[in-house]
């Protein structure tokens, strides 16, 4: 067969013939499915604003107050009490002289102090930090075991299959802030609560990314090129890890994303409850909890830990959201609709 | 189909059984029951510790407690239910009489609010994807999703209970604010109704218009404090229905369907006269009885006067006669309203599920329930509302790229027989199955939710008796819900195989 | 281009098409499907409209219903019924949907609403349409369902369409197509996803109905033998355009364009079919002493297990293949054709009997055995777009059989990657770029090149090309036949398609329902049936020539007609 250079508009070209001019005719760049991913997700405006507000809000958190022993740049500890000064209003200030307003400053407090003097900001920042170490963990526990035991279940079905659609049934009679709660207390009785906490989240909270990556695993083993493996001789370990989990990254990435904004919810409830977090440290949960009745006084120590909590939340479900139509462009927006150009019919 | 439905239901008795231990076990290793006894200077120590071992059964091993336990819980098969005793020893039996109701209410009210709306939102974005109302709900619903429940409870407290509480001692508009709710309700009529500019302009001008005018008039009628529908607002909104109703499905010149709707306002009426006596404090029952009537008469009345349009015929007369029994409620609800504003002067309450010692008529108890469910129950039902409009979205979205919506276009159905009756029945399957699953997500926010709120329910009874390491509480919660869960995933099981033949035959 | 039948200058067209222009408007640019075509349709008529995929045959029957999706520019006119539907608005179009213009659908399975009745589905377009109502719609519907053949009609059309087979579903989509009298109907692939067998009742209920009804039919479709079969004009479609219109006979036995010469030559034959049964069959060949067995299969048994419940799927089937050569298999869906694929493949476990690749039976073999023969089998699927991981670039996926098998550094993978692109006529340049960006022939290509990867004693084709255009398939069974003459694998065709197999094989298998019912060389079984089962699948199976299946249409008929009498 011979591959004809240019067919002519109209010439007798047979199908298999043309196919095969246009793919000698393709220039050498090609895209990668990453790529065309990274680019759809890149178009995605509210995506990209969420993208920056995280790192934003993560490179705040950890870098001004310091972790684990490592100073930050804000002098003031959150443990910390102090004299209240001028009532314990916050001093940070957005509004330009030029508008009548004192100028961009940060001042002394810029959250505030509650009523020991504590310094506000330092005390979300730390509260912040507790979220993201939860949720990060919460996520990366949760997607793992998920992704694992659902590509499992949905590989060898029967009895494994079995058991996990079991295990996630029980989802449906203990709510899962119930069994949180209840391993959060047990949780707290560890030396390092926070972590030992994540975990014990992560623990409970991958059975619905499980039954997503069980079920898109399901049908994506009858698919042929699985059955080709298969035949060629692939271990169960090689179709497993080469051509099922990478297959459904879309999932197991979008589905983190959510998992996390979920564990930052969860892990806010249980503290508020009193179950997660504990004082002295501090959540944002806990803040609330504590300052929800200073609302008409001090209304700041209840707005800045739910603010956060919610950009936080918000960010995190539009960055998953972005990542689903980056990953499975069914549902995004086609070409813009323009008026038919269309002869009135008499 | 039924033996579908008992698998099922095994199969969930079954967990139910298996996450009562793992809850036990978990529960009773949360702590240490005795701690700060064990730090007490009291004198009589020893006999407070050995009374809370007595109760909690702290000297058999953790088998035999939960096996107690479990034979007490069988007792309720002979109507004896044993839920053991807290460790004060109050019998949980009757904690759990007093919590049960009023969560369970909460609980239902919600789901039942979130699925209608949740499902309803999501067929309208799905029909109008990319427009200015999908993008503006699909950034609400991500807001709501991202909402901490207890953070979003404070706010509510603060500006819609206090605030309305504020404003209804002496209801008056500023004509700022009626202009500010006059623009906003000419937007968002136009958004939903959509249309070419012109009509979205058209739409605007009038919505606006209306309730610039409307407000001060009813201003003017004091009808914030003093309510009232009227006899010829029932009819009028009555006719309304029973109009639209016909003109939507078969068309106004279509006498088939249109007199029995019309003989259904006339008949409703009638009965809002001759009950006016008996619904003027009514109990449950017969407003029950009424809603049945409502449903059969226009039914009967569809059925005979229909001919061959009965399918239509007995659909609107339905939908027309449960309005009229709808009016003839909210008629009699508002005549109870000034009453009720005496007996309670700041309606919309923000601690606990009811009124202490509250004495008042049927419709005026009902109506203090209902300002004291109101909070939590949007609360409960914004969070859920979310995920449902979400789901159904993308599920009516798949549903059509299906080969038989093209088929039932090709047929030359109007899109709204496409939408209703093709589309919408094949796009619920999906979510019966998430509906079992929120539901218990709206129990755990039901916890929350009642710590914000100050209520006296089972959230209460889990929340003490988990920090106390009081294992008799927190399982009487689960009892309570995961029953109420094992139930609702039934009724789920049952919508799941009414929709879906090929699981029936 | 417009061609009108002789004597019907008079007469009205049902449908017809006046320089129609459909084009899209993608997220990049904007593509031309329909470019210009003019043609009409009478009643009473079937006019053919043929091409392979992308030639614009299913936007043009879709832009006369009014159902292109809305970022479709459609100019120039469509007339139903002498209305003009280009831009004619959508309540207006809605009142001519299946009263004036009705369609039905390729895929069955999925073309009927499955939570509704088949009363149901039925009735609404009779209620709409004000036709009839309640009872007499009912009664109606069932009348159409006696029309188009559906047994126990009255019992039936309370059940749902999971209910009834594939084909039954068909007529029922028939019967809603042809509820409301419409002048023209549009069959879009009416028969593609069916069997021959069943395609060829699909065929003779839709030719009754058109005599019976005087409806005009646009019937879309690549399959020529259909086009023999049904048609009365031809219109042959390319890129948008129509290069060719006539008499079935003028473009079948005539082609005067090259497109449809070439388009023509591609299209597998079965040569002298002999459906009455009066061959002599040739002297069976001499057995060889060298010959060297590749598969052997013994009363092999293969099930499935449903939930506990053993399906038999294969059940004794015994046959012999050599090196060499090409044995297939054929037969209808559920004849268990795959499933012997499958279970040479090691993808399903022997129940009993035996299986033996060279030799060495696959049942009795333990797991890293069993291994080791995999190197020896190379497989070909049905569906090119499922067939690679669309994960792997090109390279990874034609060299992974030696990743599986620890062959070669990566130097030579490289190097026998680009050995075989090179064998399969496809630019080395592919090797680093990903399955999406190939066209299905050329994916099915790699899938040749990875399964002889390892030098294959046996290849597995499993309908390797039933899902390719017509000129594709020729260029991908081309290459079969070349690669092995060359390096002479033993090779398990399986397909549908007597035609294909007719080509290509050496041997047959016939399978019904499990059970081989015919078995033996090419020549003798597919022109010599001994066993009814073959015969009626052969008499089923359409050729392009009109002359000839109207011939084998009657020798079906008399077939079909013979057995009736026997039962």
């Amino acid at each position: 067969m011979t591959i004809e250079k240019e067919p002519v508009e109209g010439a007798a070209v047979l199908l298999a013939e043309a196919e095969d001019a246009a793919l000698a005719r393709k220039d050498s760049t090609s895209l990668s499915q990453g790529q065309l991913i990274r680019r759809r997700f890149i178009a995605h405006r509210a995506a990209m604003i969420s993208t920056v507000l995280l790192v934003f809000i993560a490179l705040m958190a950890f870098t001004s107050i310091g972790y684990a022993g490592i100073p930050g740049w804000w002098g003031k500890d959150y443990t910390m009490a102090g004299t209240v000064i001028n009532g314990g209003h916050p001093t940070l200030s957005l509004l330009p002289s030029w508008l009548g307003g004192p100028g961009l400053a940060w001042g002394e407090h810029p959250f505030g102090q509650d009523s020991t003097g504590k310094d506000y900001f330092a005390l979300v920042m730390r509260g912040t930090q507790q979220s993201i170490i939860i949720a990060v963990v919460v996520g990366f526990v949760a997607t793992v075991i998920g992704a694992i035991i659902g590509a499992v279940a949905g590989y060898y079905r029967g009895w494994v299959d079995a058991v996990l659609m079991r295990l996630t049934d029980l989802f449906i009679v203990i709510p899962l802030l119930v069994l949180a709660a209840v391993l959060g207390q047990i949780a707290g009785r560890s030396g390092n609560p926070t972590v030992v906490l994540a975990l014990v989240l992560g623990l409970v909270t991958w059975t619905g990314l499980a039954r997503l990556v069980r079920g898109e695993v399901l049908s994506l083993r009858e698919r042929e090129y699985v059955a080709a493996a298969q035949a060629m001789g692939a271990t169960t370990r090689r179709v497993i890890l080469k051509h099922l989990l990478p297959n459904t990254i879309g999932v197991i990435v979008v589905n983190a994303t959510f998992a996390i904004a979920g564990a930052i919810l969860l892990e806010t409830s249980l503290s508020y409850l009193g179950f997660g977090v504990k004082a002295p440290d501090s959540s944002l949960g806990l803040l609330i909890s504590q300052y929800q009745n200073a609302f008409t006084n001090r209304p700041w120590l209840f707005w800045w830990p739910g603010m956060i909590i919610l950009t936080i939340a918000l960010s995190v479900n539009f960055l998953g959201d972005g990542l689903r139509d980056a990953f499975d462009p069914r549902q995004t927006r086609k070409a813009k609709r323009r008026k038919k150009k269309v002869e009135v019919s008499e | 189909m039924l033996r579908f439905i008992l698998r099922r239901l095994g199969a969930s008795i079954g967990i139910l059984f298996a996450a009562s231990l793992l809850l036990y076990v978990l529960v009773i290793n949360s702590g240490d029951p005795l701690s700060e006894l064990r730090e007490s200077n009291a004198e009589n120590r020893e006999t407070l510790m050995q009374r809370r071992i007595e109760f909690m059964n702290l000297d058999m091993p953790w088998y035999m407690r939960y096996w107690t336990w479990l034979v007490g819980v069988g007792k309720c098969f002979t109507l004896q239910c044993d839920l053991g005793t807290s460790r004060q020893g109050v019998e949980v039996n009757s904690l759990l009489a007093l919590a049960a109701g009023s969560t369970l209410r909460l609980v239902l009210l919600a789901t039942v609010l979130a699925a209608v709306l949740g499902i309803a939102i999501g067929v309208l974005t799905a029909v109008r994807q990319y427009s200015g109302l999908d993008y503006g709900v699909t950034f609400i619903t991500f807001l709501f999703f991202s909402l901490p429940v207890f953070w979003a409870a404070v706010l509510l407290k603060e500006y819609m209970a206090i605030g309305y509480n504020d404003w209804i001692k002496d209801p008056a508009f500023s004509p700022l604010q009626i202009i500010v709710i006059a623009l906003i309700v000419g937007f968002l009529m136009q958004v939903f109704l959509a249309g070419t500019i012109k009509r979205r302009i058209i739409t605007f001008a009038v919505a606006a218009a209306f309730v610039a005018v409307v407000i001060p008039y009813l201003t003017w009628l004091n009808f914030f404090r003093y309510p009232q529908l009227g006899f010829g607002g029932i009819l009028l909104l009555g006719l309304g229905v029973a109009l639209s109703g016909t003109a939507m499905t078969v068309g106004l010149r279509n006498t088939k369907v249109l007199y029995p709707a019309v003989a259904t306002v006339v008949l409703g009426a009638i009965i809002y006269f001759v009950t006016f006596g008996l619904l003027e404090s009514p109990n449950w029952y017969i407003l029950i009885a009424g809603a049945i009537l409502a449903v059969i008469i226009p039914a009967l009345l569809g059925k005979y006067m229909g001919g061959h349009l009965r399918g239509p015929a007995m659909g609107v007369s339905i939908v027309t006669g449960l309005v009229m029994a709808a009016l003839t409620a909210i008629d009699h609800i508002f005549r109870a309203w000034p009453g009720f504003l005496l007996l309670k002067p700041r309606p919309i309450a923000t601690i606990g599920s009811q009124t202490p010692n509250f004495a008042g008529d049927f419709w005026e108890s009902f109506l203090d329930k209902g300002t004291q469910l109101l909070l939590p129950t949007i609360l409960l039902a914004i969070i859920s509302l979310a995920s449902y409009s979400r789901y159904t979205r993308s599920s009516m979205l798949e549903v059509g790229q299906q080969d038989y919506i093209r088929t039932a276009r090709s047929k030359g159905l109007s899109e709204r027989t496409v939408i209703f009756r093709h589309a919408f029945r094949n796009a619920m399957i999906p979510i019966a199955t998430i509906a079992a699953f929120d539901f218990a997500g709206l129990i755990g926010g039901a916890v929350i939710t009642e710590s914000v709120f100050g209520w006296r329910g089972m959230g209460e009874l889990f929340r003490t008796g988990l920090t106390q390491v009081d294992p008799a509480p927190v399982m009487a919660f689960f009892l309570v819900t995961g029953t109420a869960a094992v139930v609702f995933n039934m009724l789920a099981d049952i919508f799941y195989a009414i929709l879906d033949p090929r699981i029936r035959v | 281009m417009s061609i009108s039948a002789p004597s019907a200058e008079s007469r009205a067209t049902a449908l017809s098409f006046e320089n129609l222009t459909v084009s899209f408007e993608t997220e990049f640019s904007e593509v031309h499907a329909v470019k210009g075509i003019s043609l009409e349709v009478y009643p009473g008529e079937v006019v053919a409209l043929v091409g392979e995929s992308g030639s614009g045959k299913s936007v043009t029957s879709t832009a006369a219903i009014g159902l292109l999706p809305s970022n479709a520019n459609i100019s120039g006119k469509a007339f139903v019924g002498g209305v003009n539907v280009v831009g004619l608005a959508e309540n207006k179009m809605r009142k001519m949907r299946a009263t004036e213009i009705a369609m039905v659908f390729q895929e069955p399975m999925t073309a009927l609403n499955p939570v509704l009745t088949v009363e149901r589905q039925l009735t609404e377009s009779l209620e709409l349409h004000g036709l009839a109502y309640g009872k007499e719609a009912t009664a109606r519907a069932i009348e159409l369902l006696k029309l188009v053949g559906i047994p126990d009609p009255h019992k039936r059309i309370k059940q749902y369409p999971h209910q009834f087979s594939g084909g039954q579903r068909q007529r029922i989509v028939i019967a809603m197509a042809i509820s409301c009298d419409p002048k023209v109907i549009i069959a879009d692939e009416p028969t593609t996803a069916l069997d021959v067998t069943v395609q060829a009742e699909i065929l003779d209920l839709l030719r009754e109905l058109k005599d019976k009804l005087n409806t005009g039919i646009l019937l879309i479709t690549h399959n020529m033998g259909v086009v023999a079969d049904l048609a009365d004009r031809v219109a042959v479609m390319f890129h948008g355009s129509l290069v060719e219109t006539g008499t079935v006979d003028q473009v079948l036995n005539r082609p005067q364009h090259d497109y449809t010469k070439k388009l023509l030559a591609s299209v597998p034959r079965l040569a002298a079919v002999d459906v009455t049964g009066t061959w002599t069959p040739a002297p069976p060949d001499p057995v060889s002493l060298d010959r060297e067995l590749v598969l052997e299969a013994k009363n092999l048994v293969l099930e499935y297990d449903m939930r506990g419940t053993k399906f038999r799927a294969v059940d004794d089937l015994s046959f012999e293949l050599e090196r060499g050569k090409i044995l297939g298999i054929v037969g209808e869906s559920g004849s268990g054709k795959s499933t012997v694929a499958k279970a040479v493949l090691g993808l399903l476990p022997v129940a009993s009997g035996v299986l033996a690749v060279q030799g060495t039976n696959l049942a009795s073999l333990r797991p890293k055995e069993s291994r080791a023969i995999r190197s020896k089998i190379g497989v070909i699927f049905q569906d090119p777009a499922a067939s690679l991981n669309p994960r792997f670039p090109i390279g990874d996926c034609i060299t992974e059989p030696m990743v599986v098998h620890k062959v070669g550094t990566r130097a030579e993978r490289i190097k026998r990657a680009e050995e075989l692109l090179d064998a399969v006529h496809l630019p080395r340049t592919v090797i680093n770029r990903y399955p999406h960006e190939l066209s299905g022939g050329q994916r099915q290509r790699i899938c040749i090149a990875r399964a002889l990867t390892l030098d294959p004693e046996l290849l597995i084709a499993d309908e390797p090309t039933s899902a390719l255009d017509v000129s594709v398939q020729a260029a991908v069974l081309e290459m079969i036949q070349e690669l092995q003459s060359r390096y002479e694998f033993a090779c398990l065709f399986v397909s549908h398609d007597l035609a294909v197999v007719d080509l290509l094989a050496h041997h047959v298998v016939v399978m019904k329902d499990g059970k081989a019912v015919e078995q033996g060389r090419v020549s003798d079984v597919l022109h010599s049936p001994q066993h009814d089962y073959t015969r009626k699948l052969l008499a089923a199976a359409p050729v392009p020539e009109p002359r000839e299946q109207a011939e084998r249409r009657e020798a079906r008929r008399l077939l079909l007609s013979a057995e009736a009498q026997q039962n």
